[in-house]
């Protein structure tokens, strides 16, 4: 790549509990619609938390039918969070327009898809088998599903991607440094154009178990919709979801040189660690303030030129505030201009894709013109205030610049700013 | 871009907890394998592994007290536990301990792992089933999760640069090594601690390995003869357990602050095969041109390497590897040396990449190959020397280390000579 070429987006897809692909989901986003419902994976009736963000079936209007992307014999195969990401990066390559024929050219491309917990389902299965039948009636396709990295590696076998690949499995920032992996890798000269993003489908008792045991979930069971509620002086935790997403990332130049219409820059990407606590973040969000700043000296801006913030805020107390905490820290006496919102709100927190979708969400909002909503503000948290929160309904505004954060267990943060092409 | 240069290296293997204890039993040619005692083998096919020595420390073994305090252990799984004392050691190898914020926001870490914390979430579905999900522990899931290998060592030390977890199936540690010195060379970091930790011996893990037919099942008299990349007798790989991290470090910045330089890594290519999910392609092509790739990154040719650590799991992708060495090699084929370090470590999976690239940088260091041990009968008559049984000391500059995973995922690693 030319030593100034920028990295654009030139393809998006998504799979979220609001629905499948980007359009639909976009539209119910910005329409003030949660994905959030009750529980109907497994039988919670002795489980704490009994909410969660499935994605929408087949049944639905503008769910998720696996028959469209999938043959049945595929589906059986593979795992659902597979399913999930292989409908994203469909509809992502074909909005990219990117169908590589050549061998150099498959040869260039990257597949990079992030996934936060892994095999979780599929290790609980095979637990399941084992005591039920006996460790000798295990599939052979057992041990593919216990690794988080094969939904890149089914992606690359389906598309005949040829060129580096990866699945960075960093909790809940995971696909937010998918992206920003996808981006060094281009900027390295290790490939020419990505598929990036992530994948979650752990709505399973072990993980809904373990995340309640770690006190992570909210319990408003009563009413889902409103269980997820960011910066709202109510959040009691987040709420597990699922769905994946996905961008096609390349150097600027080669968008131009192949006619494909860029959606947007990807000007800047921070990453740093807490170096604190395994599950919780920082109180006042130092280092949550390192990744940011980061990404805005990677994009050459000021803070103020930021106009939106989609925050990772997940709707769990001390998270919330730290968040806040470091966003009053960078934007100081700034805040006031920058619009905020975390759509978690309407998504349920979809782990390992989070990141990814909303850097989706971050993109469309600089396309239309449209700021989405953090729904289920009822009493803004102390520290939302000073910022200019969109709080229940979308708002109409034109910005150049979007932050978008992702942090995760761990103490792993990351950062991304999105400008208008 | 940036130099970047290895000062640390740390690791847990079958054969030994510490580098030099491993390296000593390697290059003697002992092997690892043992019967199963980590769980109780008699529902599955395989009655056998490469496990760590557990002791009271001396001697090679590994004593979990030395490494976490015994109510920090409780709250993570064993490759957290392997990959903290792999990382501690590198650490104080690499003498680079910073105290003052603005180093230790340029100190990052990435240690990834395969699969994570199998046997503790197999556990906690048994758990959940028999007792219910109020029992399920707190610290469940971030003793779990893969990236708190990372998350943990970052604590411990305050590194508070970037934070990641590559996982890549069995080129894991390789990826992040390479992953993490692309992040030095852009400079998003001065020094970063990569490498790779992984507990797979359990019975889940044994008999999903099994069911997918990759495991050698037919050694259990002698599990020590098991694995034997190469050789005609072989019939799947052992699976092993352990970690291994290395400390990358900025050039400049290792030479400023006087550090013991151990090679330099100079060239990091990946390659997808595309091809199928568990099987490598039969052409080797996917492998190929990430060796190449690694080369091209590093200004060599392929007759510039002397030393070549191969994947070579012991099963009958071992050949396909070979072709595709000897193919990119050509006429410099005959004068190269590769070895299967995997015949005396079994397959650490996430881990292996990272012990392997260390394996590379001793292999410099000492000038001396490590064997390939139970190459009784090569199956096919290899052009380059595969250092059957015994060590070999030669001339070692330059050393490639190739790691290839389930999903099709290739990455290649060279390394060299300051």
């Amino acid at each position: 790549m030319a030593q100034q070429d920028r990295i654009v987006v030139t393809g998006m897809g998504a799979v979220t509990p609001l629905a499948s692909g980007v359009q639909a989901t976009w539209d119910r986003l910005i329409a003030e619609q949660s994905g959030v419902g009750p529980n109907t994976r497994f039988d919670t009736t002795d489980f704490a938390c009994k909410i969660a963000g499935l994605v929408p079936g087949a049944e639905a209007p503008d769910g998720f039918d696996p028959d469209r992307v999938l043959s049945a014999k595929e589906q059986r195969k593979s795992d659902l969070f597979i399913h999930y990401a292989i409908a994203a990066v469909d509809e992502a390559l074909t909005q990219a327009g990117w169908h590589p024929e050549t061998a150099e050219e498959k040869a260039r491309t990257a597949t990079i898809m992030a996934t936060g917990v892994g095999g979780f389902p599929a290790i609980t299965n095979a637990v399941h088998t084992v005591d039920a039948r006996g460790p000798r009636r295990l599939s052979p396709f057992t041990v593919p599903g216990f690794l988080p990295n094969l939904a890149t590696g089914q992606i690359s076998i389906r598309y005949g991607f040829t060129g580096p690949s990866g699945a960075p499995t960093t909790a809940c920032a995971a696909s937010a440094q998918s992206i920003g992996d996808a981006v060094r890798m281009i900027r390295a000269g290790e490939a020419d154009i990505a598929v990036c993003g992530g994948a979650e489908a752990c709505v399973d008792p072990v993980a809904i178990g373990g995340f309640s045991a770690a006190k992570a979930l909210s319990t408003r069971n009563d009413d889902p919709p409103a269980a997820s509620r960011p910066f709202d002086q109510g959040n009691d935790g987040f709420v597990l979801s699922e769905g994946a997403a996905a961008l096609v990332i390349e150097a600027e130049s080669h968008a131009a040189a192949r006619g494909a219409q860029v959606l947007a820059v990807i000007a800047g990407y921070g990453t740093s660690t807490d170096a604190y606590h395994v599950t919780a973040g920082h109180p006042d969000g130092a280092q949550a303030q390192v990744s940011m700043r980061r990404a805005l000296a990677m994009a050459g801006l000021a803070p103020g030129e930021v106009g939106y913030v989609n925050a990772h805020s997940t709707s769990t107390p001390v998270g919330d505030a730290a968040e806040l905490a470091a966003l009053g820290a960078v934007f100081g006496g700034a805040a006031g201009q920058v619009a905020l919102s975390a759509t978690k709100s309407a998504t349920g927190h979809m782990l390992g894709a989070a990141g990814a979708v909303e850097a989706i969400f971050s993109i469309l909002a600089l396309r239309d013109g449209v700021l989405p909503p953090s729904l289920n503000i009822e009493t803004p948290m102390e520290g939302a205030a000073r910022f200019d929160l969109i709080a229940n309904t979308a708002v109409r505004r034109q910005v150049d610049h979007v932050l978008s954060n992702a942090f995760g267990f761990g103490g792993v943060n990351a950062s991304l700013i999105l400008s208008r092409a | 871009m940036r130099r970047v240069v290895v000062t640390g290296l740390g690791m847990v293997t079958p054969l030994a907890c510490g580098v030099d204890e491993t390296w000593t039993r390697l290059l003697a040619g002992q092997s690892g394998a043992g019967l199963i005692q980590r769980f109780d083998a008699e529902r599955v096919t395989t009655k056998y592994a490469c496990e760590v020595p557990l002791g009271d420390g001396s001697d090679g073994t590994f004593n979990a007290d030395d490494w976490m305090a015994p109510k920090d252990r409780r709250k993570v799984d064993d490759f957290i536990l392997y990959g903290m004392a792999a990382a501690d050691q590198a650490v104080k190898d690499s003498g680079w301990t910073p105290e003052n914020l603005e180093s230790q926001e340029r100190t990052g870490v990435m240690i990834g792992s395969g699969i994570g914390g199998l046997s503790t979430i197999a556990d906690t579905a048994v758990l959940l089933q028999e007792r219910g999900p109020r029992r399920v522990s707190p610290f469940f899931i971030p003793s779990a999760l893969i990236n708190l290998v990372s998350g943990q060592v970052s604590i411990r030390y305050g590194f508070k640069g970037p934070n990641h977890a590559a996982v890549t199936a069995c080129s894991t540690g390789a990826h992040a090594i390479g992953d993490a010195a692309r992040m030095i060379a852009l400079d998003d970091a001065d020094v970063m601690l990569a490498g790779g930790a992984e507990s797979p011996i359990c019975e889940i893990g044994v008999a999903g390995f099994n069911a997918s037919k990759a495991l050698s099942s037919k050694w259990a008299d002698d599990p020590t003869k098991a694995s034997r990349p190469y050789d005609a007798d072989r019939d799947g790989f052992v699976m092993g357990e352990g970690a291994g991290v290395v400390v990358l470090e900025e050039y400049e910045h290792a030479k400023a602050r006087g550090a013991k330089i151990y090679a330099e890594i100079l060239g990091y290519g990946m390659s997808g095969d595309a091809y199928h999910i568990t099987a490598p392609a039969s052409d080797g092509n996917g492998g190929e041109r990430s060796m190449r790739a690694a080369l091209k990154r590093a200004g060599l040719e392929p007759g510039d390497v002397d030393y070549i650590n191969a994947h070579g799991t012991s099963t009958m992708a071992d050949t396909i590897e070979l072709g595709a060495v000897e193919r990119m090699m050509g006429n410099a084929a005959a004068k190269a040396t590769m070895s299967s370090t995997k015949s005396a470590t079994g397959h650490l999976l996430g881990a292996a990449g990272a012990i392997e690239a260390i394996f590379s940088i001793l292999a410099i260091r000492d000038q001396v190959a490590p064997p390939t041990i139970n190459l009784d009968n090569p199956e096919v008559e290899p052009v380059l020397n595969l250092a059957p049984h015994e060590a070999q000391p030669r001339e070692i500059n330059v050393a490639l280390s190739n790691s290839f995973g389930f999903g099709g995922t290739n990455a290649s690693l060279v390394m060299g000579k300051v």
